[in-house]
């Protein structure tokens, strides 16, 4: 199997929403899922397909890896998952990048302004 | 339409989930299911039940398509789908099949190796079968050709006298009829006489095959009668190969067999001659027939020498049966007129498409044809059948990434196209340097001392008929050895294969048990060849260290051809001394001499009668070979004399009686044990004892080395026959340095003599072991050949079985178990295979040596240093074919062996 390419900047959508919601802790695949959808206030909600997907390209490209499941958790069959150095290397770097975005378009007056 | 209950809902995303690549269903696939669950509860509780179905759907859609493009995920400029049977995905395959290969150098070289000798032979032995028995003739409405056969003594279509195939163009039923002699001359030119194919034949002969010279004119009327201008018609082969295509041929005078002819044209563009695939070089006319001596001559008048082939062109309108009628009633005639020639001689008719050669010798051209070409297909099939198992076996390794790629959706039939691309690649490669394998083959076939009728050059042209052949045997060998990997492929368990990695699957025990019978023939097949080898080569070195009993180093000769000559009696006598003296007085030569024969060769004999001997079965005479010699012949052989004297200035025409000398065989023959000196032989029918012995001389080869000792009567030429052909100097140093100038010795001295052969007796000697050298050679390479494929096929077994074992021998090699020992059990696996092969090739070995007794010598056919060789042989080979994937196995870290399960 050829290795799949890394995953560089510009991230899309699940890959950010993912590595995001891995920065306060180890997540399996469900809580991944939940937490994406509380943090966005049910904006933003990965298909399953999309979600897992995402998953394994992410575990290959060494953003994130697996880890252990937390004492007493409930189904120690459950995958967590940990964000690594590159990963938060990566998210910082997208995040700077989406900052400078936004820091344009506010220069250039695309945002209406509130009041 | 969306389900009703949530179990319903459930099942709907279960079959929801079968979009995806199987691997990732098996990894994801429970945890994807309960959060489709959470979702939809919180849908129910909500409202957007159908929306969720409606994103699920979607997302599903887009992931298991982009997880099914290769490179998933982030690539999506242009991949494929995998289903794709475009150019873009053979060139894929292509290019897949290219790096694969090259990344394994050792196996593809030898594929294509193993391929190229296979298709090679198949392609020249096709080239051969097709040029001798299938090309279409180059002639004009060649269905109008026929071939007409008078009847031999045995009453089977032969050829035809000279006066009977005047009778047969005197028939109506034919618009011409050609008769044609095959013979053969030497042509000389300033570097000496060459040999040359020529046909003696008719001016109809083009009319009968309804084709132009190229060149020049054919042969006219004044030319079809015996001492009318010689006239020669040069092929347009041999004027473009012996002549430089030198337009100025036409009007030239050559000299054939010391005869001057006229070149009056050059041949039909196309046009090898009348026995193709052989080449005749010129066709030379009736009136040319002195070219053949005076029996050829001769022979134009009598009736009861048949040594014309016949071929003629019906009438317009005419037809087989009525020729055939025709030539009854000419047959009829001819019994009336000549009842002591005739009686009983039909004459045939076959259309010219019946019959290739000869209605006499096709049938077992035919046969030959067929044996050589199923020969070398089997060798061809055996290849392919030990290529597919290693492509087998290399799949093996390769399981686990072909399952990938079928989970990522590549279908089966995909992946079996990676396969056969790769398969059909290596086909395609054996097949490009099986052309040149073939080229190189059929370039040396008419140098090879095989039995052809006029002993010509062949023509062997790869057309475009083989051209085609070889192609439809790239692609049918590809598909052969392709299909059994490919099909594997398409069979296997993706989901089977991956979790073992195709180990457990991998072969039935029929399987095994016929790749087992394939290793036993194989062995067993290798050790016959090899065997046979070892006791040819071990004959051809006895041969060619065997006594002759001359000194042979130190002589040379040449043939001189006297016809030209036309020397009668004294005259001859004294111009064979003239030459010997000549010969003597070059510098490095210390003595010379002329002798009909050379050692080693088949020559005249002559039916004797012996006195105080009678054979044991026959009419009382023995046949015996004779030598007619001058006096300084034995001296300047080194063949010593062993009693009485050798012939002297006594030994004279007209003499009461004929001296004779005998080597020592024919003394130990007749004589044993009592005085040869003074006994008495004659010519059977002759009254009186007209020959006595007067010496007796050691035994020198006659007909061939290492022959059984074989007996030799010696005559002085002064008393008996014409004069010798051969000179044979006694030279101080190496002969072939003065063999020029014996040469100019010879034809400076008159100039009507030529010389049609020369060289040391060494090259004649070694000459006469080419067939025997051939036979070793060809044995050798089949040897070789065989060896590789049994060894292949080793192989392929061993690895099967460490492939079916890595648990095993991880587990055992985790135990501790020594490596060495690991790679002798799995070596022992095969040993009973590899050790029936050898009992079963010894065993035909033994019963077929008998049969070999007579074509080899100074060596037992039972030969132990050739068995014990041949047996070692066959013993290293498996050993070596086994040894390597065992060694592979037991070097293997256990952990990584354990793993794989």
């Amino acid at each position: 199997m050829s290795p799949s390419s890394p995953i560089t900047v510009p991230l899309r959508a699940p890959v950010y929403h993912i590595l995001l919601a891995l920065v306060r802790g180890d997540l399996h695949g469900l809580g991944i899922a939940e937490e994406i959808e509380t943090a966005s206030e049910g904006a933003v909600e990965l298909g399953p397909g999309t979600l897992y997907r995402s998953l394994g390209e992410m575990v290959e490209a060494g953003l994130i890896r697996g880890a252990e499941a937390p004492h007493g958790d409930a189904d120690p069959r459950r995958k967590y998952y940990r964000i690594t150095s590159a990963g938060k290397q990566l998210l910082a770097a997208e995040t700077a990048r989406l900052d400078r975005l936004v820091a344009t378009a506010k220069a250039r007056q695309a945002m209406p302004e509130q009041a | 339409m969306t389900p009703r209950t949530i179990d319903g809902h459930r099942r709907a995303f279960t079959l929801l989930l079968r979009v995806y690549p199987r691997w990732f269903r098996d990894a994801y696939g429970e945890e994807m299911a309960i959060l489709f669950g959470r979702r939809l509860e919180r849908a129910r509780e909500e409202g957007g039940v159908v929306r969720l179905w409606w994103r699920t759907t979607k997302d599903a859609l887009a992931t298991a398509v982009a997880l099914r493009r290769p490179g998933r995920g982030e690539q999506r400029s242009h991949g494929n789908d995998g289903r794709g049977m475009g150019m873009d995905t053979l060139w894929q395959d292509v290019r897949y099949a290219v790096r694969h290969l090259t990344r394994a150098p050792v196996f593809t070289l030898g594929a294509v190796g193993l391929l190229a000798v296979g298709m090679g032979a198949n392609t020249a032995v096709f080239t051969m079968v097709d040029a001798l028995l299938f090309r279409p003739p180059p002639w004009q409405n060649p269905e109008a050709v026929v071939h007409v056969y008078q009847d031999s003594d045995e009453g089977d279509p032969s050829s035809s006298s000279y006066p009977a195939t005047r009778d047969m163009a005197a028939s109506p039923v034919f618009a011409a009829v050609a008769a044609i002699s095959p013979s053969s001359a030497a042509l000389e030119g300033s570097e000496g006489a060459v040999q040359v194919a020529t046909e003696y034949t008719t001016a109809s002969y083009l009319t009968v095959l309804g084709l132009a010279p190229l060149r020049g004119s054919w042969f006219g009327p004044e030319h079809d009668v015996a001492g009318g201008p010689p006239a020669a018609v040069v092929s347009a082969v041999a004027w473009r190969s012996r002549f430089g295509a030198d337009p100025g041929i036409v009007g030239r005078a050559i000299r054939l067999n010391g005869q001057v002819v006229t070149v009056v044209g050059v041949g039909p563009e196309d046009l090898l001659g009348t026995y193709p695939p052989m080449v005749t070089d010129f066709w030379l006319s009736i009136s040319a027939t002195v070219v053949g001596g005076p029996f050829q001559v001769a022979n134009l008048e009598r009736r009861q020498d048949h040594w014309y082939d016949v071929r003629a062109r019906l009438a317009p309108g005419a037809s087989v049966e009525q020729a055939q009628a025709a030539m009854n009633a000419l047959a009829t005639r001819l019994a009336e007129e000549y009842p002591e020639l005739n009686r009983g001689r039909d004459i045939t008719v076959f259309p010219s498409a019946d019959v290739r050669l000869h209605p006499g010798e096709d049938g077992g051209l035919f046969l030959a044809g067929g044996l050589l070409s199923a020969l070398v297909l089997t060798v061809l099939l055996l290849a392919c059948a030990n290529l597919a198992n290693l492509l087998l076996v290399r799949g093996l390794g390769r399981s686990g990434e072909m399952a990938v790629r079928t989970a990522l959706g590549a279908p089966g039939v995909r992946v079996a196209r990676l396969f056969l691309t790769e398969s059909v690649l290596l086909a395609f490669l054996g097949g490009m340097g099986g052309v040149l394998i073939a080229r190189w083959i059929l370039s040396a076939v008419p140098s090879m001392p095989i039995p052809i009728p006029m002993g010509s050059a062949m023509s062997l042209e790869m057309d475009a008929r083989v051209g085609l052949f070889s192609l439809a045997l790239v692609a049918a060998t590809g598909l052969l050895f392709g299909l059994a990997p490919a099909l594997r492929a398409v069979r296997a368990d993706v989901a089977q294969t991956l979790r073992d990695d195709g180990r457990n699957s991998s072969v039935g025990r029929g399987t095994a048990r016929l790749r087992n019978l394939l290793v036993v023939v194989q062995v067993a097949t290798s050790l016959v060849l090899v065997l046979g080898t070892a006791l040819f080569a071990r004959s051809l070195g006895a041969l060619q260290g065997v006594d002759t009993g001359m000194d042979v180093d130190r002589l040379a000769f040449v043939r001189v051809n006297w016809n030209g000559a036309g020397l009668s009696g004294e005259e001859g006598v004294a111009a064979v001394e003239d030459l010997v003296a000549r010969v003597t007085a070059i510098p490095g030569v210390s003595g010379a001499a002329a002798a009909s024969r050379l050692p080693a060769q088949r020559a005249g004999s002559t039916t004797t009668e012996v006195e105080g001997y009678t054979p044991a079965a026959g009419t009382g005479a023995v046949e015996l070979d004779f030598s007619m010699i001058t006096d300084g012949y034995f001296q300047a052989s080194g063949i010593p004399l062993l009693e009485g004297r050798a012939f002297g200035d006594d030994d004279v025409r007209g003499a009461e009686e004929v001296s004779v000398i005998l080597n020592q065989a024919a003394v130990d023959r007749f004589w044993p044990g009592q005085a040869p000196l003074g006994r008495r032989l004659r010519g059977q029918g002759s009254e009186t004892w007209t020959r006595r012995v007067v010496g007796v001389v050691g035994n020198a080869p006659v007909v061939g080395l290492g022959e059984a000792p074989r007996p030799l009567m010696y005559f002085s030429h002064r008393q008996v026959g014409g004069p010798p052909a051969y000179l044979v100097a006694r030279v101080d140093g190496d002969p072939a340095s003065v063999v020029n100038a014996i040469r100019q010795g010879v034809t400076g001295a008159r100039q009507t003599l030529s010389v049609s052969a020369q060289g040391t007796l060494s090259d004649h000697l070694g000459a006469t072991l080419a067939a025997p050298r051939l036979v070793a050679w060809l044995m050798g390479a089949f040897s070789a050949l065989a060896l590789i494929l049994a060894g292949l096929g080793i192989y392929a077994v061993v690895s099967f079985s460490v492939a079916r074992r890595t648990a095993e021998l991880g587990i055992r090699m985790a135990l501790g178990a020594h490596r060495g020992r690991l790679v002798s059990m799995v070596v022992r696996e095969v040993v009973g295979v590899v050790g029936a092969g050898v009992v079963i090739g010894v065993g035909v070995s033994a019963l077929a040596a008998s049969r070999l007794e007579s074509l080899i010598y100074g060596v037992g056919a039972l030969d132990p240093v050739s068995f014990g060789g041949a047996v070692a042989v066959l013993v290293l080979v498996g050993w070596a074919a086994a040894y390597l994937p065992a060694r592979r196995a037991a070097l293997a870290d256990p952990v990584e062996a354990l793993r794989t399960q």
